[in-house]
């Protein structure tokens, strides 16, 4: 490493323990680095440690066991005394604190900021003012605020003046903690604008946020804290956009963004209480890919399959598997007639979809693009011409037997029209037990038991007398839910719903897409949503790709798509889903209309 | 935090309070038993006046033949021009007594409200700093006992301690009488001498309650977000015990001390009397053995009016220390 790269904050092991009863380790085994210049990203859930962090490395935490590697510009601050710290602290490390209560309510903000550059630097009053209102200047507060007291600023104000007084003594090293909070959306931008100048002046940040936004802009690295413990840490843009931590995973999803129409889900669960004793991968019980092997222990940091080390990732599995991994998929439909061959049709030409856990994708497309076709082949219920479909690793067209039955299982369709796909025979206990029935799954007990808990998981009345009713009896939302159910019934890591919701009305498609939407938060199964409806499917799918003549024109987030759609097929879709402003699509059928 | 008015509502306040306080400085002498010429019915008293026709003579010189109300206007009357009356017992004009002996009283109450209010920041706060350990439990433990002395007690104890066992002090007054100071300075030095125990036993029991309120509020400051930040900030110690957490708790200080001003008018009174201190405490005292209606209105009036002027500054104290309290 050359010596301009030398980190001047170097973390190795640091593990924070609150004494009991019973001990919390808040920052467990820590290894972070951060060079001069840079801006390393902490992100992590509330209690995920990214405070009792802050406080160690600024030496706050007397009531805690700080044990680890913690160098300041490669001298070791672990052991520092009293006096020791108090030269590092402000002068070489400075802090941005989260709480905007954390300025002193009866003192002027001007005497605030001034009061390191009096004790550091010695400063006079006058001077040491000067430099105060130069500091307000700076962070765009003005230098009226300092004669002010806190209590005569708005939350925002607050921020920027905590701001302007860690920035007073430019340090090497500055913790913000959430430095964006509160903020505004032009003093947020005035912030981060702030911060990428100091940066560029060479001051190391520390930015710890929720806001990816933030980190996107101005993160160089990103480490992701889950209950104190890395989850993954690599260069910001591959952290934030490709995250392969299944907590980094769902905590993107649950961040709300401009410029992006999907839904936002959290993460199910909660973490573990504060002081329980975690054996394997504290994820664990949140996680909907954990394997046995994630109870065992927990798992090191390792540069995911086929990368290059700049990114680690600590997951067992290596990160989010991929449920689904569909490569060259053909299928062309000859029509016979009398035996003589005529004109193949290709329905899907040499399509590849690869689908991870947790993860949606949208097949969008004209009528005739093929993406009922490439549904069915998804689940084999169509055999392909060429092409294979792995599902969770194993080879779908390949299988046989047993096997074949297995894999099945792991695979569900969701059909367009609910009253085809349910026998009017079947009672609604009837229809979702079959497939259990079929697979000859636990005992019948256990199969009503089944039956009734995803009945309730797909929000259908648990009652007797519900459960008795035939297709003809219930409402097309009903229906739906029913065929959902049967569908769900044997737990498959793959749905795929083909226009399951175009014959609902407004309120029972909305309802039906928060509950896909819920359903897949719980259990993490892969979805394919098929739909001509982009509308629908930018609200649902983490990507969309849209299909035209059997193939694959355009795969994109649904914020990209929004953004610039690259296809004239894609901009038509998004002008006929009521996309204001769509140009391109309004001129391409403008185009066609000639 | 208490909401503070405006200065018109608090100037009415004041007028309403000094009004009610002539009422009452007239009212309850008077509804002490006895009157101010009783020794004059005593035929042992060596002053008895036998002659009823005198006796009315006495009576009317006083003006208390007359009924309550015109006694009254003719108090107020006299209040008005600045004359507090005539003492019965003394022959004096009130006004030359009270100036004799507010002074004296002035000189135990001011110190003594200053270095308790000094003594309770500085010790509340370390208090607070090292609270659970050894130094906060004695300080905590022994001021709250002290708390539970009433101060004419602690002010024996202290003379028996310091001026007889221990005769390093003088026993009483507030001068040696019919000494000659070769200079200023060692008659100053006679009066700090016989201040001493007085201020001591007035401070320590002043310092009692105003300490437990500023530890009090100190630990519950040293939590706060700002003190973390001050810590942050690399500042010494001292700086952030005095100036951060100080800061944080001397409003409800001063709002304390304020209420405290009129305890320690109360205290003098008992501890002056215990020393034969020669100030408000002693007049008064002798006032009331005597029912010498005039003295104790003229005293008590005065002694309300201190009180009322020193709640005032600490009110204004608090304003310049807190900015937050004179916005509203």
């Amino acid at each position: 490493m050359s010596l301009a790269s030398a980190p001047v904050l170097d973390l190795a092991g640091l593990t924070v323990t609150y004494p009991g009863p019973p001990p919390v380790r808040a920052v467990d085994d820590l290894d972070l680095r951060l060079a001069p210049g840079r801006c390393l990203g902490v992100l992590g859930e509330s209690g995920s440690g990214k405070t009792s962090l802050a406080k160690a490395l600024l030496g706050l935490l007397p009531e805690a066991r700080v044990e680890g590697r913690l160098r300041l510009a490669g001298r070791d601050l672990a052991g520092l005394d009293e006096a020791g710290w108090q030269a590092v602290r402000w002068r070489r490390l400075a802090l941005v604190p989260q709480s905007t209560a954390s300025l002193h309510p009866a003192l002027s903000i001007g005497a605030q900021i001034a009061e390191p550059l009096r004790v550091h630097e010695g400063l006079a009053r006058g001077e040491a003012s000067a430099r105060a209102a130069a500091a307000l200047e700076d962070v765009g507060l003005g230098a009226a605020a300092l004669e002010r007291t806190p209590e005569e600023l708005s939350g925002g104000q607050r921020r920027l003046a905590l701001l302007a007084m860690a920035l007073v003594l430019d340090p090497e090293v500055v913790v913000l903690d959430e430095p964006t909070a509160g903020l505004d959306l032009l003093s947020r931008a005035r912030v981060l604008a702030l911060l990428g100048r100091i940066r560029a002046a060479g001051t190391a940040l520390l930015l710890i946020t929720h806001d990816l936004d933030a980190l996107r802009g101005l993160a160089d690295d990103v480490a992701v804290l889950y209950r104190g413990w890395l989850a993954e840490r690599g260069p910001a843009a591959r952290v934030l956009d490709d995250p392969r931590a299944p907590f980094t995973w769902g905590l993107a999803n649950a961040v709300p963004t401009l410029g992006d129409v999907k839904d936002l889900r959290g993460i199910r669960g909660a973490p573990p209480e504060p002081g329980e004793v975690v054996q394997g991968c504290p994820f664990l019980e949140r996680c909907t890919q954990a394997v046995a092997a994630c109870e065992q222990r927990r798992p090191p940091l390792v540069a995911p399959e086929g990368e290059d080390g700049a990114r680690l990732v600590a997951c067992a599995r290596g990160g989010r598997v991929p449920v689904l991994r569909a490569r060259g998929l053909a299928k062309a439909y000859r029509p016979r007639r009398g035996g003589r061959r005529r004109g193949e049709v290709a329905a899907v030409d040499d399509v590849s979809l690869e689908v991870g856990e947790g993860e949606a994708v949208g097949l969008v497309g004209p009528t005739g693009a093929g993406k009922s076709t490439l549904g069915q082949l998804l689940v084999r219920l169509v055999e392909p011409d060429a092409g294979s479909v792995e599902l969770e690793g194993r080879d779908l067209l390949a299988a046989r037997g047993a096997d074949l039955a297995a894999l099945r299982r792991r695979a569900q369709l969701l059909f367009q029209d609910p009253y085809e796909a349910l026998s009017p025979r079947l009672s609604v206990a009837e229809a979702v037990r079959e497939p259990l029935d079929v697979a000859g799954v636990g005992t019948p007990a256990e199969r009503d038991a089944e039956v009734a808990g995803v009945l309730a998981e797909v929000r259908l009345p648990s009652s007797p007398a519900f459960a008795e009713r035939r297709a003809h009896e219930l409402s097309g939302g009903q229906l739906q839910r029913v065929a959902l159910a049967r569908a769900l019934v044997l737990r498959p890591k793959l749905l795929v719903a083909d226009e399951s919701v175009a014959m609902l009305d407004p309120s029972e498609q909305t309802k039906l897409l928060a509950l896909l939407r819920d359903l897949q938060v719980e259990r993490g199964m892969a979805m394919v949503v098929v739909s001509h409806d982009l509308a629908v499917v930018l609200r649902v799918a983490d990507r969309v790709v849209v299909l035209d003549e059997g193939r694959i024109v355009e795969e994109a987030t649904g914020a990209e798509l929004l953004a610039a759609p690259q296809h004239p097929l894609t901009a038509e879709l998004l002008a006929a889903a009521g996309r204001p402003g769509a140009l391109l699509g309004e001129r391409s059928l403008a185009r066609q209309a000639r | 935090m208490a909401e503070r008015r405006r200065p018109a509502v608090s100037a009415a306040l004041s007028g309403l309070t000094l009004a009610a306080l002539v009422v009452l400085v007239f009212a309850l002498p008077r509804a002490l038993p006895g009157d101010p010429l009783a020794a004059l019915d005593d035929p042992t008293s060596g002053v008895a006046i036998t002659d009823p026709e005198l006796r009315e003579r006495v009576l009317a010189h006083y003006g208390l033949d007359q009924p309550l109300p015109e006694q009254f206007a003719g108090y107020v009357g006299g209040l008005a021009t600045g004359d507090l009356g005539w003492s019965i017992a003394r022959n004096a004009p009130v006004s030359g007594l009270v100036a004799a002996h507010l002074p004296w009283t002035l000189l135990l109450m001011g110190p003594a409200l200053l270095l308790s209010t000094a003594a309770s920041y500085v010790l509340g706060i370390l208090a607070a700093w090292h609270r659970g350990r050894t130094g906060d439990r004695v300080a905590l433990v022994g001021l709250t006992a002290l708390r539970a002395i009433p101060e004419y007690v602690l002010a024996t104890l202290l003379l028996i301690a310091f001026a007889v066992l221990l005769p390093v002090l003088p026993v009483g007054g507030a001068r040696t009488p019919f000494a000659e100071h070769g200079s200023g300075l060692a008659a100053l030095a006679d009066v700090g001498a016989h201040l001493v125990l007085p201020l001591a036993t007035l401070t320590l029991s002043l310092t009692a309650t105003l300490f437990l309120l500023q530890r009090h509020t100190v630990v519950a400051v040293l939590g706060a977000d700002h003190m973390l930040l001050a810590e942050a900030k690399g500042l010494p110690l001292r700086r952030r015990q005095f100036v951060h957490a100080g800061r944080s708790a001397l409003l409800p200080l001063l709002t304390a001390v304020g209420l405290q001003v009129a305890f320690a008018a109360q205290g003098a009174v008992f501890v002056e009397a215990v020393f034969a201190y020669p100030g408000m405490g002693s007049l008064l005292l002798e006032a009331v053995a005597a029912r010498d209606y005039p003295v104790l209105e003229g005293a008590f009036l005065v002694l309300a009016l201190v009180v009322l002027a020193v709640n005032l500054l600490v009110d204004l104290a608090a304003r310049w220390v807190d900015p937050r309290s004179a916005a509203s």
